[in-house]
């Protein structure tokens, strides 16, 4: 009966999540009865319009947040339960972190910024360490850049410092909150690039949240969430595909609004066909 | 009336949106400082009144000008510091609430207000702060002043004793530091010249150190005001031969050097403030505590200055009536007679406790800005919990934001005081004959440093920076990780 995680190839995974808010008439149900993992070595993207509870998946998963009922690992470690400074220091150790926007410590420059974990740990980067952040700074092309504080960098710039000190501890896994929300495309899409060879050359397992299309086109495999349940679990796809797919459960839920609850799983069934369509016209 | 009766008009929920900024953390804190400030002036006044129509109706001791014009003049000076500091923590407070609301002043500037109605606002607002402050103030003190001269005339048995316990020049007090604050609150709200319509729209990114403005003339004011200072200092120092002109000319110049001191905080205390940033190590909850101290040195620079003053001040009054007494019993052949001893230690203790109040005061103000820094940083807070910054490091990080001003303040204040101290017994006692055999020659009076009132101030320090960390680290920790993201 004792699955663990890495039997499993996962590098994190949850059980039977749900979430909810307030309580009685007012609860507001964000995760409902949630199971899956995250596979070791991925670029997984997590999809879903806002409200689908795809932040507080993510939350939850990076321990960021307490679930009302459910559990979950990452690794072999069950994190529901642990209390505020063991969860603290495995974020630390074991989760990296890239958000939308306020990234960076503003008093401190970019080295200070991407060495922040190791300082929380109050200890130097051991020479591996040391030589994996040399070789990040120099692919993300921050070498120049390392005694800048965050307000003298570009949007892009300090997106990059963050994924640098996100994969500089080389997490279990890499949570990225809408990575690419401020960024313009030519930007966006240069991150994206980065975390995609994190991903392939290096075996980083990665975690996105998104609502672009185009950004969930560049990871491995695409999760889509809806009201707090994961409607799909598919493998790579295209912009084109997701958008596909997206609308068709948006024109779904639609339906389902108006024409009671006879609609919904005609609708889902209907989005998984047109995805399965697409897939079949443009090969991955 | 025709004031009156629109305030009857108006709906209920605007005129209480009206006041609703009057919730705003900070501005309570204000309140509080002018009203400690006005009790303070009014309670001195009063004591000062006391104490003279106590001497007057003392037969043998009848009118003293002197010891009125003494009395007096202490009491302003004593006064003065106190509403200085008071202007100095309200002028701060006003700054980083306005820093506090970059994005509704950029959203009401894109509606179409203009910067100055912007500021004129701030202002008003720290008008009647500052009234609220100084009334609560006026009446306090009055209640006080009326407890306490109750009690001196059953203590002492006083008879015969008239003093009108409310009279108008306790309106003095009160009305300079409803003003002051006005003043303060226009001198903080400089910024609100400098946000553009464009921050209401986001995503710009907080530059990390805020660039000292820079002040020329108020700079050339400050070293000006000390150069001409430290010019009479050292004359009044020489002149401590001739007795008492030299402390008179010491004295002004020591009024003058502090002056320049206090308005030159900004060119004085960033340096010293890197320095003890420096010494406090390369740990990351140090290198987080150090650097925010400077993320606003101008905001840093001026509240340490408070703590200065008083810290400065306290020690001058215990090294120079320990250097006196040192003098005193040297020449006296190595005994100070137990009643001189004893009226000189009093009077230390008296002096030291009133200027303790302009040290409260600025803890106030140290507690507003480390609580306010808090709350603007939420953020930043939620970001470092994150990415895995424990609580009690979160707690680490506030006590060393605090430790770092006082520690910077009280180093700077103790050097400060002793020189000032050594200055006044030198300046005042430059010509007692030491050594018998060689009268009437410039003695060099050693600074006496006493211990124990150097310990209390250092304890007392240690003990703010404790008490100030507590309402900040409550806050700090309270930051739930999600939720400050979700911003």
């Amino acid at each position: 009966m004792h699955i663990s995680s890495t039997d499993l190839g996962l590098a994190a995974r949850v059980q039977q999540l749900t979430k909810s808010y307030g309580s009685g008439e007012g609860e507001v149900t964000a995760l409902d009865d949630v199971s899956v993992g995250i596979r070791r070595g991925e670029f997984t993207a997590i999809m879903g319009p806002s409200g689908s509870g795809k932040s507080t998946l993510m939350h939850i998963m990076a321990g960021l947040d307490a679930p009302t009922r459910g559990r979950a690992w990452i690794g072999d470690t069950e994190i529901t339960g642990l209390g505020d400074l063991e969860l603290t220091i495995l974020r630390r150790r074991r989760v990296g972190f890239v958000f939308q926007s306020f990234n960076l410590v503003p008093t401190l420059d970019a080295l200070g910024n991407i060495l922040l974990p190791f300082d929380l740990d109050g200890r130097r980067p051991s020479a591996l360490e040391r030589a994996r952040i040399d070789g990040l700074v120099e692919s993300l092309g921050l070498g120049s850049r390392l005694r800048h504080r965050p307000h003298q960098l570009s949007g892009g710039q300090q997106q990059r410092v963050a994924i640098a000190r996100a994969l500089a501890t080389a997490p279990d896994l890499v949570f990225a909150d809408e990575p690419t929300g401020n960024l313009d495309s030519r930007t966006g899409r240069e991150v994206l690039t980065l975390l995609q060879t994190a991903s392939r050359e290096h075996g980083q397992s990665i975690a996105m949240v998104t609502h672009d299309p185009i950004a969930a086109s560049h990871a491995d495999r695409v999760l889509f969430l809806g009201d707090g349940r994961i409607t799909a679990d598919k493998p790579r796809l295209t912009a084109e595909e997701i958008s596909a797919y997206m609308l068709a459960a948006e024109r779904g839920t639609a339906v389902t609004a108006a024409g009671g609850a006879a609609g919904r799983d005609a609708a889902g069934r209907a989005a998984t066909a047109t995805v399965a369509t697409a897939s079949a016209e443009v090969p991955a | 009336m025709t004031a009156v009766a629109v305030d009857t008009r108006m709906p209920r929920a605007e005129a209480s949106a009206r006041l609703a900024w009057l919730r705003e953390r900070g501005m309570g804190a204000s309140i509080l400082v002018a009203a400690l400030s006005s009790a303070f002036g009014v309670v001195l006044i009063s004591a000062t009144g006391f104490i003279g129509a106590m001497l007057s109706a003392d037969p043998y001791v009848g009118d003293s000008e002197t010891l009125a014009f003494v009395l007096s003049f202490l009491t302003t000076l004593l006064v003065g510091v106190a509403v200085y500091v008071a202007a100095i923590v309200t002028a701060n407070t006003f700054s980083t609430v306005v820093a506090g609301r970059t994005r509704q002043i950029a959203l009401l500037r894109l509606i179409g207000a203009s910067a100055r109605s912007q500021r004129g606002e701030v202002a008003r607002q720290g008008l009647v702060v500052g009234v609220i402050g100084a009334v609560l103030g006026l009446v306090a003190g009055t209640a006080l002043t009326a407890a306490g001269v109750q009690l001196m005339t059953a203590l002492l048995g006083l008879r015969g004793v008239s003093y009108a316990i409310v009279h108008g020049a306790l309106l003095l007090p009160a009305a300079i530091v409803a003003l002051t604050t006005w003043a303060a609150a226009w001198a903080g709200s400089r910024r609100v010249l400098t946000v553009t319509p464009l921050q209401a729209l986001g995503g710009s990114v907080e530059a990390s150190h805020q660039t000292i403005a820079h002040r020329t003339a108020r700079n050339v004011v400050a070293i000006v005001l000390f150069a001409i200072g430290g010019g009479p200092l050292a004359l009044g120092i020489v002149a401590g031969l001739y007795p008492p002109l030299g402390v008179v000319i010491a004295f002004a110049g020591g009024i003058f050097s502090f002056t320049g001191l206090a308005l030159g905080a900004t060119l004085i205390m960033p340096p010293i403030l890197r320095l003890v940033g420096r010494a406090f190590g390369s740990s990351a909850t140090a290198r987080l505590a150090a650097e925010n101290a400077l993320r606003y040195p101008e905001r840093s620079s001026r509240m340490a200055i408070g703590v200065v003053m008083g810290v400065t001040l306290v020690t001058m009054f215990a090294v120079a009536l320990e250097s006196v007494k040192a003098v005193l019993t040297m020449s006296g052949g190595g005994v100070l007679p137990t009643e001189m001893s004893t009226l000189i230690d009093t009077f230390g203790a008296i002096m030291m406790s009133l200027v303790a109040v302009s040290a409260v005061i600025a803890g106030v103000g140290l507690v507003n800005l480390l609580t306010l820094g808090v709350v603007q940083r939420r953020r930043e807070l939620g970001l470092l919990r994150a990415l895995g910054l424990s609580n009690r490091q979160v707690r680490r990080v506030v006590l060393l934001e605090a430790a770092h001003i006082t520690i910077a303040a009280l180093a700077t204040g103790l050097v400060l005081g002793i020189a000032y101290g050594w200055a006044g017994a030198q300046s005042l006692l430059g010509s007692v004959p030491i050594d018998p055999v060689t009268p009437r020659t410039m003695n060099f009076v050693a600074p006496a440093v006493p211990f124990w009132p150097l310990v209390i101030v250092v304890a007392a320090t240690a003990l703010l920076t404790l008490v100030a960390a507590v309402v900040p680290t409550r806050l700090a920790t309270r930051v739930a990780p999600v939720e400050a993201l979700a911003e």
